[in-house]
C-alpha cells in the first residue's frame, strides 16, 4: 500500500478535501493507498517517509519523494489530469 | 403547526448542540441536493467533532485556567482571557440554532452578487462560513432581534466577496495563482487595517526606503511553527510565572502540547462533514455560471505556504506574546491561535510584496488589534459558548475565552460593532466606510491606473516619433 503525504496551510482545511478527493479516486480505480495530513512547514520533515506529496499552496521546501501542486483539486479546473498524474505515482 | 414546529425546534435547542449538529446539518445538506444518508452521515461527523472540541476545552480550561489565575497572582500581570483557538469557537458557530437561516443567507448574497456582477467571487467553501456566521451570531446574542443577526452576516458576507475581488490581483500576482481569490475572513480581515496603513508608509520620507531581507529566521526560529513544541514550551512557561514547580510546570507543558496537536485533528472533522455540501454547492453554480469567468473562492491555506509568510509569522508569534503581556489593558492570553499567524499575515505580505520591515510594522499593528478586539468581545463569546454547553469557569474565579477569530478580527469586530452600537449612528458610519472602500477601489483605482497606462503609452509614441 502506497502512502501519500498531503499538506496545506494548517493540515486541516483544504488538506481534508484533497486527501478525501483522492481517497476516492483512487477507490475508484481499485488501487489501494493511505493518506495522511500536515502542514506545508512540516513537509520538509516528514516527506521523505511518504511515497507521493500533494500540496495545495506554493511549496518552497526540498523533498525527495515527488511532489505533485493539488490546487486543481479545490478548484475543480483541471481535475482530471492531476487526478491521473497523481494516480500514476501510486501504481 | 406552527406550536408544532416551534416546540420541536425548542426541543432540539433543549437537546444541546451534539443532536442539533446532526439534525441541522443533515438539513442543510438536503437543501444542497445531497442525498438523506449522506447528509446524515455529514451532520453525524460534524457531531461527533463537536464532542471531540468540548472534552478538549473542558481539559484545556481546568489545566490551563488555573495556572493563568496563578499568574496572575503571581506576577500581577492580568492575563485572564484564555485563547482557545478559531477551531473551538467555529464549533460553537456551527452550533448555533439559527446556523441554518445564515449559511443560506450568505450563500444566497454570493449567487445574488454574482447575477448582478458585483462580484466575480464564486465562494462555495462552505466551511469558511462561519466566519461571517459568528458575527450574525453574536449580533443575535446580544439583541435577540434575528433580522438584526441575519443583517449582520449578510454585511459580513458583502464586504467579503468585495474584499476578495480587490485582493484577487495583489494575490495572483505574488503568490502566482491565478483564477482564485480568497474569501477566507481570518486572512482578509488584516487588510481593512493594512491597506491604509500600506498607504501611509509608502508615504513617510525614509522609511519607504527601507528594506531588510532576513536569512536563517526558519533555522533559528522554526520551533514556533510546529504545534507541539510550541505548546510545550508556552504551557511550561505559565507554569513557571504562575510559581509552580519545575515537575508541575513540565506537565502543564505537556497538557498544553497535547492540546494544540489534538485540537486541530478534531476541526478537521468538521471540514469533512461539510465537503460532501461545498461540493453539491460547487457544482452546482459552477454549472449555473459556466460561461462565465469567476474567481474560485479558497480557503487561504493555499498561500500560507509561502516562504516570505512563514518567515513573517515566526518573527511575529513571539513579538505577539510580548504584546500580550506589556499592551496596557490586553487581558487575552495567547495560545492556541498563534500557530494560525500564517494567516493573518499572508495578505500583508502579498500587500508589500514581501517587505520585512513594513509586515511587521502592520502585523504588530494588527496583532495589536485583534488583542484589544478579543478582550472586548470575550464576556459575550464566553456566554455564547456557556449557551451551547461549554463552560469555561473555574472554580472560585471566572475565567473569559476568546480567540485570533471571530469578532477579534478587525473588520467583523466593526460590523458586530455597528450593528449592537446605536444603530442610528452606527449604521450610516459603517455604510460611510464601505463607501470609501468602494469608490477607492472601483473608481479612484481603474481610473489611476486608465492615466497611468494612457501616460506610457503617449510617451511610447512621443519616442517612436523622435525616432
Amino acid at each position: 500500500m502506497k502512502r501519500v503525504l498531503v499538506a496545506c496551510g494548517n493540515g486541516i482545511a483544504t488538506s481534508t478535501v484533497v486527501a478525501s478527493k483522492i481517497r476516492d479516486y483512487a477507490e475508484k480505480e481499485g488501487v489501494d493507498i493511505k493518506t495522511e495530513q500536515c502542514k506545508l512547514m512540516e513537509v520538509p520533515g516528514k516527506g521523505d517517509n511518504y511515497d507521493l506529496v500533494v500540496t495545495t499552496g506554493q511549496f518552497g521546501g526540498q523533498v525527495n519523494t515527488p511532489v505533485v501542486a493539488g490546487l486543481s483539486l479545490l478548484t475543480g479546473i483541471g481535475k482530471e489530469e492531476t487526478l491521473k498524474e497523481i494516480i500514476s505515482y501510486l501504481k | 403547526m406552527w406550536n408544532a414546529v416551534m416546540s420541536g425546534f425548542d426541543w432540539l435547542i433543549g437537546a444541546g448542540p451534539t443532536v442539533m449538529l446532526p439534525v441541522i446539518i443533515t438539513v442543510i445538506g438536503l437543501f444542497f441536493g445531497l442525498k438523506l444518508g449522506k447528509a446524515f452521515k455529514s451532520g453525524l461527523t460534524l457531531g461527533i467533532g463537536f464532542a471531540g472540541i468540548r472534552l478538549l476545552l473542558d481539559y484545556m480550561a481546568a489545566n490551563l485556567g488555573p495556572a493563568s489565575q496563578a499568574m496572575v497572582d503571581n506576577i500581577g500581570i492580568n492575563l485572564d482571557v484564555l485563547d482557545v483557538g478559531w477551531g473551538s469557537i467555529a464549533a460553537v458557530t456551527w452550533s448555533s440554532p439559527i446556523i441554518v437561516f445564515l449559511v443560506l443567507s450568505i450563500f444566497a448574497v454570493n449567487i445574488i452578487m454574482l447575477l448582478t456582477k458585483t462580484t466575480n467571487t464564486l465562494d462555495v467553501d462552505i466551511w469558511n462560513y462561519h466566519h461571517m456566521a459568528i458575527v450574525g451570531i453574536m449580533v443575535h446574542y446580544v439583541t435577540t432581534n434575528i433580522w438584526l443577526g441575519i443583517g449582520a452576516s449578510v454585511v459580513m458576507a458583502i464586504t467579503t466577496f468585495k474584499i476578495a475581488d480587490w485582493s484577487q490581483p495583489m494575490i495572483e500576482k505574488f503568490f502566482g495563482i491565478p483564477g482564485v481569490s480568497l474569501p477566507t475572513v481570518s486572512a482578509t480581515s488584516t487588510l481593512v487595517l493594512a491597506w491604509p496603513l500600506n498607504w501611509l508608509l509608502d508615504r513617510i520620507p525614509g522609511i519607504n526606503k527601507i528594506n531588510v531581507t532576513l536569512k536563517d529566521v526558519q533555522k533559528y526560529l522554526g520551533f514556533f511553527g510546529d504545534q507541539m513544541v510550541l505548546g510545550l514550551i508556552l504551557g511550561s512557561a505559565i507554569g513557571l510565572l504562575g510559581g509552580y514547580d519545575i515537575t508541575t510546570s513540565l506537565q502543564l507543558g505537556v497538557s498544553m502540547a497535547a492540546v494544540l496537536v489534538i485540537i486541530p485533528k478534531m476541526t478537521s472533522l468538521f471540514v469533512e462533514g461539510l465537503m460532501p455540501i461545498s461540493e453539491a454547492a460547487q457544482d452546482w453554480s459552477q454549472k449555473k455560471f459556466k460561461d462565465r469567468k469567476l474567481f474560485i473562492g479558497l480557503d487561504a491555506a493555499v498561500v500560507v505556504g509561502n516562504q516570505d509568510v512563514i518567515t513573517t509569522a515566526l518573527i511575529l508569534i513571539p513579538l505577539t506574546i510580548g504584546l500580550a503581556f506589556i499592551l496596557p489593558g490586553n487581558r487575552m492570553l495567547p495560545f492556541a491561535d498563534l500557530a494560525i499567524i500564517p494567516f493573518r499575515i499572508a495578505l500583508v505580505v502579498a500587500l508589500t510584496r514581501g517587505n520585512f520591515f513594513k509586515n511587521i510594522i502592520i502585523g504588530l499593528t494588527t496583532s495589536a488589534a485583534i488583542l484589544y478586539a478579543g478582550t472586548i468581545t470575550a464576556p459575550i463569546l464566553t456566554e455564547l459558548a456557556g449557551s451551547v454547553g461549554i463552560e469555561v469557569a473555574v472554580a472560585g474565579s471566572a475565567l473569559l475565552i476568546s480567540s485570533f477569530s471571530a469578532t477579534s478580527l478587525t473588520h467583523s469586530f466593526l460590523v458586530f460593532f455597528a450593528f449592537v452600537g446605536p444603530l442610528l449612528v452606527t449604521l450610516p458610519v459603517m455604510i460611510f466606510i464601505i463607501a470609501i472602500f468602494w469608490y477607492y477601489f472601483e473608481v479612484m483605482k481603474p481610473n489611476t491606473r486608465q492615466a497611468r497606462e494612457q501616460r506610457e503609452k503617449n510617451e511610447m509614441e512621443i519616442e517612436e516619433q523622435a525616432i
